[in-house]
């Protein structure tokens, strides 16, 4: 950060978006240095997981960390044996969760946000703030109370005691009345009203286009944060075939006396499953509108 | 923020005051469902208490009202309260890394000039794709000494390495994990906060003769401060809520008890020891702390952050 | 939340099409019908299980049993407390010992002594003790842990060392072991391993939960208590056994190369070095444990679990016949050995005779028959108290504390004593400290 004391000329910067620089121009050397140091930073582990699933159980204690192993094949055919096939059903837990949840709450966030932000109407304030409420209070104190509450109503244990608490999101609904508020014009709402659509309609034609972008958001946040969860499966399921990759893996790590734990396993599962997850941010990583976040909040 | 809320003055009264609670209704209905119920039924458990009623050694306990002895036990308790110090001290080493390493990494990736910033950029948001529980199994295994690459270089070397997982290297290297996780996704809000600030502020300072440093310090910093203020209260709730990493790590080491933070505790009563209430107790105590530092903290920063309704 | 009626309505409406929706498998056993096989669910861990549960499923049509792993013996019991409650759990489940007393007080496990008259000689006295509390029978003894000394006789051999017979030679031996090659120990100090003190005192004359009527007497510091803390400290001190967690890949590490030398823990020993050391079988030997004094030959449990009927049974009969067919099948026994376990029945136990050495000491021949000696002499008056949880978890603490701060052992044990009554006290148990 010091390093950029040199005088620069004054038209270097475009527009506010600062688009790739022309590469005649000299690189700034100490600001590269720090992010490739930061970049290595986060990478080491993730390299160290893609190797270490390559080596043999006795490679992994034997051979120099960095240094790939012969048994890549054989820990994968391991792990899709493991329990007849079991990895893949958490795999597939995983996938419904999240994307199922993630979908679900998009829609219940989206459609409460545009309403916050859209109407006036009596207890506006007091839902806002319940909402406001619910962002700041730490969503796992509220695991134990939520496990009762599913055994009351008979669901603890099956897919439902997972998936419904994921679908309401305070920030998913803050960050949607954030992004309805900015994105969609009152005016066009009301053109839409005096050629007779209803709220309904004006919703969905008019509204939800236009939040489009804002709702992949919170998609990606709430896909990430449920593939994420850890102690709220944790808690409600005692199937192991009903467990997401995060609670499976915890499992094969700690098996409990009299049993050893299946490191070897875990490695190549923790390296099979990060992938995909990698790629698709990646991927939609273009997509994101996360100065919805930051950028929407300046008040 | 003022302007997207203006609302018309409603021609359909009634209509408009319909609509928007059947657009809320699905969220009501599951916050009501799975926060609110909770929350109450949290608070009630915890002046519950399991009690032996039937006589004999093996006499069956049922639920009685116990009052405040649960939030007694919990306060009185050094092993609850010792993990308040604890997490203090992680919060310490993690909240101000990982916050002050993304606006570093935000600054940086914003100057002219800088090769690789798309590399750099992706690679540094890799880890908040990485699940909690498999970023804790990763490092644990680049700390224990017969898999870390700084042992087997140490040991070639023939000098003793430095056992990361006991003692006062316990702390940073915990808080390490948080940091790797947290670090890219705050950096990446940083950034498109700076994105957002209009050139001509630049151009303007510019002018005056300011150079990078000065802008970043004067008037990057202040302009991306409300997304900071966010940041910051994101970290210190998840500081709160530790529990997934020490867990994981504790089979690697001795010295992280089963009662090494707060949360831990609360699931050792609820679970391990079958004492819901007790653990009803300081979930509350826990959440009502959440909230009074949450408050404080966006009362000083002046709610800059979250817009107050119209 | 302006229309509460409202709101509570649909809350309730929405349970209601929820419950309606869930085709969970967790609740096959209410299907059942007078017409139609009964379906038991059952919670159990380790390989051996889905064998055993195979070959009854194929005996018996009409009693169908549906295994799930609901996670290791902490998880599992944790959850079926939690699972009671929620008045979820299944019909039968795998207890540890040391557990069973805890499931009783927390209304898992239900009474079955009606179900199983007769079946007490079918098991060792110290065995079916386990399972017995106050007259009443709460489980059928599947797998029996008595401390046994595993050890790396390949190594033994090399550095010189005598199978020890006391807890003074071993200590010795260890002291031996360590001169002979630094980078080795004779053997690890975990803090955590509760169950495995919990034998040595037992071994030592240790008596921690004792009950008289109503009354219940805790005493984790008593004197034998405290000199096996001592002596645990007095080797960990002079760095000659390591103190860490077992079975970490660090651990792991050491014992395939060697560095490891051995175990002083339940039978069940073998199976699990076997899992992680695979490739250092036939390596190994079985011993019975170490004594405290000369020429005596008595050795406490490590480990060890029963089948219990939940107090959420549907068919306690039929749970309890599937409990007790676990327990005393040749069948099941035969599936037991096969995966490493040792059976908790005489006849298990004599079906070894004829069985195969375990795979970590193919070549020890009179493996069963040392077991078969020391399971005779288990003490046969051990009795956990209700909240063993409590205690195992207070103990892994302060243990690991004294270890990592390398305050006197002694002080772990009177801390947990301090929690474990303060705990009953709370419950309202009757409860005198000692």
């Amino acid at each position: 950060m010091s390093t950029a004391t040199a005088p620069r000329p004054v038209r270097q910067r475009r527009l506010a978006t600062g688009r790739p620089r022309p590469a005649s121009r000299r690189t700034a050397m100490l600001p590269t240095v720090a992010l490739l140091l930061g970049a290595l930073y986060c990478l080491v582990p993730v390299a160290w997981v893609l190797v270490a699933s390559t080596k043999s159980s006795s490679e992994l204690f034997s051979t120099f960390t960095f240094v790939p192993g012969t048994g890549l094949l054989e820990n994968l055919g391991d792990l899709f044996a493991y329990g007849d096939g079991q990895y893949l059903r958490w795999v597939w837990n995983s996938v419904i969760f999240a994307g199922v949840g993630a979908v679900a709450c998009t829609l219940v966030s989206t459609m409460a946000g545009y309403a916050l932000a859209k109407y006036d109407f009596p207890g506006r304030k007091a839902a806002f703030y319940a909402i406001l409420g619910g962002v700041l209070l730490p969503g796992i104190t509220l695991a134990v109370p939520q496990y009762l509450l599913m055994s009351t109503i008979g669901l603890a244990g099956t897919y439902w005691s997972v998936l419904l608490p994921c679908l309401i999101s305070p920030f998913g609904i803050f960050l949607a009345r954030v992004y309805a508020g900015s994105a969609v014009p009152t005016d066009t709402m009301e053109a839409a009203r005096i050629d007779g659509a209803n709220d309904a309609r004006v919703f969905t034609s008019v509204a939800l286009p236009m939040m489009v972008p804002g709702m992949v958001t919170v998609f990606l946040l709430q896909f990430v944060s449920i593939w994420n969860n850890f102690l709220l499966p944790f808690i409600m399921l005692s199937d192991e075939r009903m467990y997401p990759l995060t609670v499976g893996l915890y499992t094969l790590l700690s098996k409990g006396s009299g049993t050893p734990s299946l490191y070897s396993l875990a490695i190549i599962g923790a390296a099979v499953a990060i992938v995909p997850l990698v790629a698709m941010m990646l991927v939609l990583q273009r997509y994101w509108r996360l100065d919805l976040i930051s950028g929407g909040l300046k008040g | 923020m003022a302007t997207a809320l203006d609302t018309r003055p409603a021609r359909r009264t009634r209509r408009r005051w319909v609509a928007p609670w059947l657009f809320l209704l699905p969220a009501a209905l599951l916050f009501v469902t799975f926060l609110a119920i909770p929350v109450c039924y949290a608070l009630y458990l915890s002046f519950r208490g399991m009690r032996v009623s039937g006589g004999g050694p093996f006499g069956v306990r049922s639920e009685t009202w116990v009052g405040l002895d649960n939030y007694a036990t919990a306060f009185t308790d050094p092993e609850f309260l010792a993990g308040f110090g604890r997490l203090a001290i992680y919060g310490i080493i993690a909240v101000p890394l990982t916050l002050g390493l993304a606006l570093t990494f935000a600054l940086l990736l914003d100057l002219p000039r800088v090769a690789g910033a798309r590399f750099s950029r992706t690679a540094i948001f890799v880890p908040y794709a990485v699940p909690g529980v498999v970023a804790t199994l990763l490092w644990g295994f680049l700390y224990l000494p017969s898999t870390s690459p700084g042992s087997w270089v140490a040991a070639r070397l023939g000098i003793g390495a430095p056992d990361v997982l006991h003692g006062a290297m316990l702390y940073p290297s915990v808080a390490n994990i948080a940091i790797w996780s947290g670090v890219g996704f705050n950096m990446i809000i940083l950034y498109t906060s700076l994105r957002g600030i209009p050139a001509e502020v630049y151009e303007a300072a510019r002018l005056d003769g300011a150079n990078e440093w000065d802008i970043a310090y004067r008037v990057k910093i202040p302009l991306v401060g409300p997304a900071l203020v966010l940041t910051g209260l994101f970290a210190l709730i998840g500081t709160l809520q530790v529990y997934g990493e020490p867990t994981t790590l504790r089979p690697m080491t001795s010295a992280i008890s089963q009662t090494w933070v707060p949360l831990m505790t609360i699931y050792r009563d609820a679970f391990t020891r079958d004492d819901l209430s007790l653990a009803a107790a300081a979930s509350v105590a826990l959440a009502l702390g959440t909230l009074v530092v949450s408050v404080v903290l966006l009362r000083v920063t002046q709610k800059r952050s979250f817009g107050e309704v119209s | 939340m302006r229309h509460p009626v409202r709101t509570a309505a649909s809350v309730a409406a929405v349970a209601l099409t929820l419950a309606a929706c869930s085709s969970g498998g967790d609740d096959a056993g209410a299907g059942a019908t007078d017409e139609g096989p009964i379906t038991l669910d059952y919670w159990a861990w380790g390989t051996a299980q889905q064998p055993m549960v195979d070959a009854w499923n194929a005996a018996h049509p009409d009693v169908q049993v549906k295994r799930t792993d609901a996670g290791g013996g902490t998880d599992s019991s944790a959850k079926l407390v939690t699972a009671t409650r929620a008045e979820n759990a299944p019909d039968v489940a795998i207890v540890e010992y040391n557990t069973l007393p805890a499931m009783i007080v927390a209304g898992v496990a239900t009474d079955i002594s009606e179900h199983v008259d007769g079946l007490d000689s079918e098991f060792a006295p110290g065995v079916w003790n386990q399972v017995t509390f106050d007259g009443a029978t709460y489980g059928v003894p599947q797998d029996a842990g008595p401390q046994a000394l595993t050890y790396n006789k390949k190594r033994f051999d090399e550095l010189g060392i005598e199978v020890p017979t006391t807890w003074e030679e071993f200590a010795d031996a260890a002291e031996k072991v360590h001169e002979a090659d630094p980078d080795a120990y004779l053997t690890t100090y975990a803090p955590a391993e509760f169950g495995g003190f919990a034998g040595y005192a037992q071994q030592a004359g240790s008596e921690w939960w004792s009950v008289d009527g109503d009354a219940w007497t805790v005493d984790f510091d008593d004197e034998a208590s405290v000199a096996v803390a001592d002596y645990w400290e007095d080797l960990v001190d002079r760095d000659l056994v390591l103190a860490e967690p077992l079975l970490t890949p660090e651990w792991n590490a050491q014992l395939n190369k060697g560095d490891i030398l051995s175990w002083p823990a339940g039978l069940w020993a073998a199976g699990v070095l076997y899992g992680v050391a695979e490739e250092s079988a036939g390596d190994w030997a079985m011993a019975p444990l170490p004594q405290w004094t000369e020429g005596d030959s008595s050795v406490g449990f490590q480990g060890g679990s029963a089948v219990v009927v939940t107090t959420s049974a549907e068919h306690p009969e039929a749970a309890a016949e599937f409990a007790r067919w676990m327990g005393t099948s040749d069948e099941a026994a035969a599936a037991q050995i096969e995966q490493g376990q040792y059976p908790a029945s005489l006849s298990g136990q004599e079906l070894t005779l004829e069985s195969d050495p375990p795979l970590l000491m193919p070549e020890q021949e009179d493996y069963w028959e040392i077991a078969a000696r020391i399971t005779q002499d288990t003490i046969p008056e051990i009795s956990w108290g209700p909240d063993v949880n409590v205690a195992s978890s207070a103990f892994q603490d302060a243990m690991s504390k004294a270890v990592t701060n390398g305050t006197p052992f002694r002080d772990a044990l009177t801390r947990t004593e301090d929690e474990v009554v303060a705990d009953m006290e709370k419950s309202g148990f009757d409860v005198t400290q000692k």
